[in-house]
């Protein structure tokens, strides 16, 4: 059923380029929500009032069906199939996670020391800087960690609407009927989710030295 | 009456026993404080009673019986138990949470809520106020009292209590165990209470086992006597260097032979106080005598310091050192 | 407009609704099945909740396209494969949260359950599942929702459902369809996360809600 001589053929002009390409794709994917998520974070734990309708909105995202939400952005006039399509939808799916961890990260930090560093004379951006977003870091790594593990999987599904990846392999593979092409696509995108949890699980416990023993 | 014979207990992967051939009994009607340092076995000795823990070696009787002469759970619900961090079901009102054994023992709807009513009344608070709430809406000091009444439920003869009062602050501490004094003479109950507090064993214990590391019984004994003459270092240390005060006040202004009445302008002090603290006035006051008076303002006659001074003297004595 | 109103008029267009929620619906009822009894018996041992729990989190990192993808070869194409496929996918959130909700009700809570002469039993039903009720309630709907968000995915091996008609509308270049397939997907998603979260507040006993309120101040 397996056919290794397929893996050794294909490892540098098929699955090594799928392999990167899925990597990429996630890569770009949560950098962009991120650099979406961190201001209306900070912006949300300012002024609380636009929590809830930003959590609706996102929610929203968060709760369509991937394969729909495809469909429906490739219908939109100027976005059609490709790899842009599919970055858009993956960083809509992290959108949620990402605002609500750094929101949870800010919340977390103690008033006293928010009370206290002000009583040192620091501005308010200052604060920020040094004080709110460092303490909230691993909160935020959390976050990064569900995002990355979610748009790993989620990327596979992308390459039905031509956005590359490993999940290329799977869908040729099936419909050639042609297990090895879906497994090594399949155990590919599992071992790259797994592995980035159990990296971004790690820095998140360097950085919360006090949580270190228990999983969250 | 509860009865310890040769109680030991070793906890699995350790070679020492935390409790050591523990043997006493608990007489009917009374409270046995069970007092010492941290980790002595106070609540491993506890726990044995109702078989939370079982012994390895020794048996336990209750009115004669081996405890192990029926199930656990059974034994369970005719014990009464209340420890510090109360464990109120936090899903259940507060009636349900005093119902439960009730409720386990079968009894008809009407009974549970009566119960529930005079249980609720018996601890101080309002019925119509509190039975529908949740442990979640009562302060800590109200859901200690929640948690004796549940112990209480199914009116058990037995009760067991963990530093029921541990986790209170100070004034509520005294307030709970004066109001838990009041409660005990009306209903009786055969009450193994386990404190660190040496002043909190005195004032509830009829009779106190003072516990040493190891699980040794040091001495057991009325509060009177264990102050009067501790038998050993470690007893006359544990009860503290202030043995002799503690020991006034135990006792009550009118258990004192009284001088005769001598009215002109002494401070008056109340028959109801215990000598320590009538002690403390009249040295307050830098006068050598006071005069007694009971509730209604009667002079009962003078009490002078050199008849606390010969009260306390008599304790050491009594020491036959 | 009209040709979405043409969509939903479709035969299959049912049908294959009837398949996805057939597919959803016995999904997740195996896999509470599975996972619920599986949480409580290992909740006794804290060791053996946590290895359970971490198992279970390194299986939801696994890609619901890549366990799809990998029942395929090993049982074919079809609805009960795709059937199988799902429950893989239900079981971990449910597991997680049902460990962990039972693994934090409060040690004196249970230890005064114990010594009022509750059974173990009795502990678990009266005491242990209510109180951790709203964990798992939290985990169900978790799971309710990506299960239904992977039947989807379905089509691709062969098990019907609204993924069909989305692909369908993919191969015809018919964009009714595949508009029309997606949204009525969306919505199922949106009712199941929505009716479940309705769900997840009916069992949180009101004590439990008080509590957090009081907490929350
Ligand atoms: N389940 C257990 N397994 C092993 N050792 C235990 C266990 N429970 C208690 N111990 C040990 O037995 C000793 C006695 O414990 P116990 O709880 O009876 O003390 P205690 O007198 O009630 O102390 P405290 O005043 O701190 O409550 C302690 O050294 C404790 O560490
Ligand atoms: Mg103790």
């Amino acid at each position: 059923m397996f056919d290794w001589g397929w893996v050794s053929n294909n490892i540098t002009d098929e699955i090594l380029p799928a392999l990167i390409g899925h990597i990429y794709l996630s890569f770009v994917s949560v950098a962009i929500a991120l650099l979406i998520s961190l201001p209306i974070g900070i912006l949300v734990s300012r002024y609380r009032k636009v929590y809830p309708p930003v959590t609706f909105i996102t929610g929203l995202l968060f709760s369509i069906p991937s394969l729909a939400l495809f469909a429906l952005l490739v219908s939109v006039p100027g976005l059609g199939l490709g790899s842009t399509t599919v970055i858009i939808a993956l960083v809509s799916y992290s959108l949620l996670v990402l605002i609500r961890n750094v929101v949870a990260g800010i919340d977390s930090v103690p008033e006293e020391t928010r009370d206290a560093a002000r009583g040192m004379g620091l501005t308010n951006r200052q604060i920020l800087f040094r004080v709110e977003l460092p303490l909230a870091l691993p909160v935020i790594v959390a976050g990064i960690r569900i995002a990355t593990v979610t748009i790993i999987g989620i990327a596979t599904i992308g390459a039905y609407i031509s956005g590359g990846g490993l999940g290329e392999l799977i869908f040729t593979g099936i419909s050639r009927n042609f297990p090895t092409r879906v497994i090594v696509g399949a155990v590919l995108a599992t071992l790259l989710a797994v592995l980035a949890d159990l990296t971004l699980l790690a820095v998140e416990r360097y950085l919360r030295p006090w949580a270190r023993t228990r999983r969250a | 009456m509860i009865e310890f014979r040769g109680v030991s207990k070793t906890y699995p992967g350790s070679s020492r026993p935390v409790v050591n051939d523990l043997s006493f009994e608990v007489f009917d009607g009374e409270i046995c404080v069970l007092v010492g340092p941290s980790g002595c076995g106070k609540t491993t000795s506890m726990r044995m009673v109702n078989r939370l823990i079982e012994p390895s070696a020794g048996e336990i009787l209750i009115d004669g019986e081996p405890n192990t002469a029926m199930s656990g759970t059974k034994l369970r619900r005719h014990i009464g138990y209340a420890i510090q961090q109360i464990g109120l079901f936090p899903h259940r009102t507060i009636a349900d949470n005093i119902a439960t054994v009730p409720q386990l023992l079968e009894w008809d709807k009407g009974r549970i809520s009566a119960r529930v009513e005079e249980l609720l009344n018996l601890v101080g608070l309002d019925p119509d106020q509190y039975r529908d709430r949740y442990p979640a809406e009562l302060s800590g000091g109200q859901q200690q009292r929640v948690g004796v009444a549940r112990a209480l439920a199914a009116d058990p003869p037995v009760m067991l209590m963990d530093e029921p009062f541990g986790a209170v602050d100070p004034i509520n501490r005294h307030r709970l165990q004066d109001e838990f004094l009041r409660i005990q003479g009306e209903i009786k109950k055969t009450i193994i209470f386990v404190t660190h507090d040496i002043d909190e064993a005195i004032k509830m214990g009829d009779r106190i086992a003072i516990l040493q590391e190891g699980g040794i019984l040091a001495q057991y004994d009325t509060p009177e006597n264990i102050l009067a003459s501790p038998n050993s270092e470690f007893v006359s240390s544990f009860v503290g260097a202030d043995r002799v005060l503690k020991r006034l006040s135990l006792l009550r202004v009118s258990d004192v032979e009284l001088g005769p009445p001598n009215g002109d302008g002494l401070p008056r002090l109340s028959e109801r106080m215990n000598l320590k603290d009538a002690l403390s006035e009249l040295i307050g006051a830098g006068v050598e005598r006071g005069s007694v008076v009971s509730d209604k303002d009667a002079v009962r006659g003078t009490l002078s310091i050199e008849t606390i001074q010969r009260l306390s003297h008599g304790a050491e004595q009594a020491r036959g050192e | 407009m009209n040709s979405l109103l043409e969509v939903f008029q479709r035969p299959d267009f049912l049908s294959q609704l009837v398949v996805h929620v057939e597919l959803s619906v016995v999904a997740l009822l195996i896999g509470v099945a599975i996972a619920l009894p599986a949480a409580i018996a290992v909740s006794r041992s804290p060791l053996a909740s946590t290895i359970v729990i971490n198992i279970a989190n390194t299986g939801r990192a696994v890609p619901s396209l890549a366990i799809l993808a990998l029942v395929f070869p090993l049982l074919g194409f079809g609805f009960a494969p795709s059937l199988v496929a799902l429950v893989l996918l239900a079981i971990p959130p449910i597991l997680i949260n049902a460990s962990t909700g039972l693994m934090q009700v409060s040690p004196q809570v249970i230890d005064a359950a114990r010594g009022m002469g509750l059974s173990d039993g009795q502990i678990l039903g009266r005491i242990k599942l209510p109180i951790a009720a709203p964990v798992i309630f939290a985990g169900i709907r978790t799971s309710a929702v990506q299960v239904v968000a992977s039947a989807t995915l379905a089509t691709f091996i062969g098990g019907g459902g609204l993924g069909e008609l989305i692909v369908l509308g993919f191969q015809r270049n018919d964009l009714a369809i595949q508009i029309g397939g997606s949204l009525t997907v969306a919505m199922l998603a949106i009712i199941t996360e929505v009716s479940f979260g309705a769900l997840e507040r009916t069992f949180t006993p009101k004590g439990l809600r008080i509590a957090r309120k009081h907490r929350g101040k």
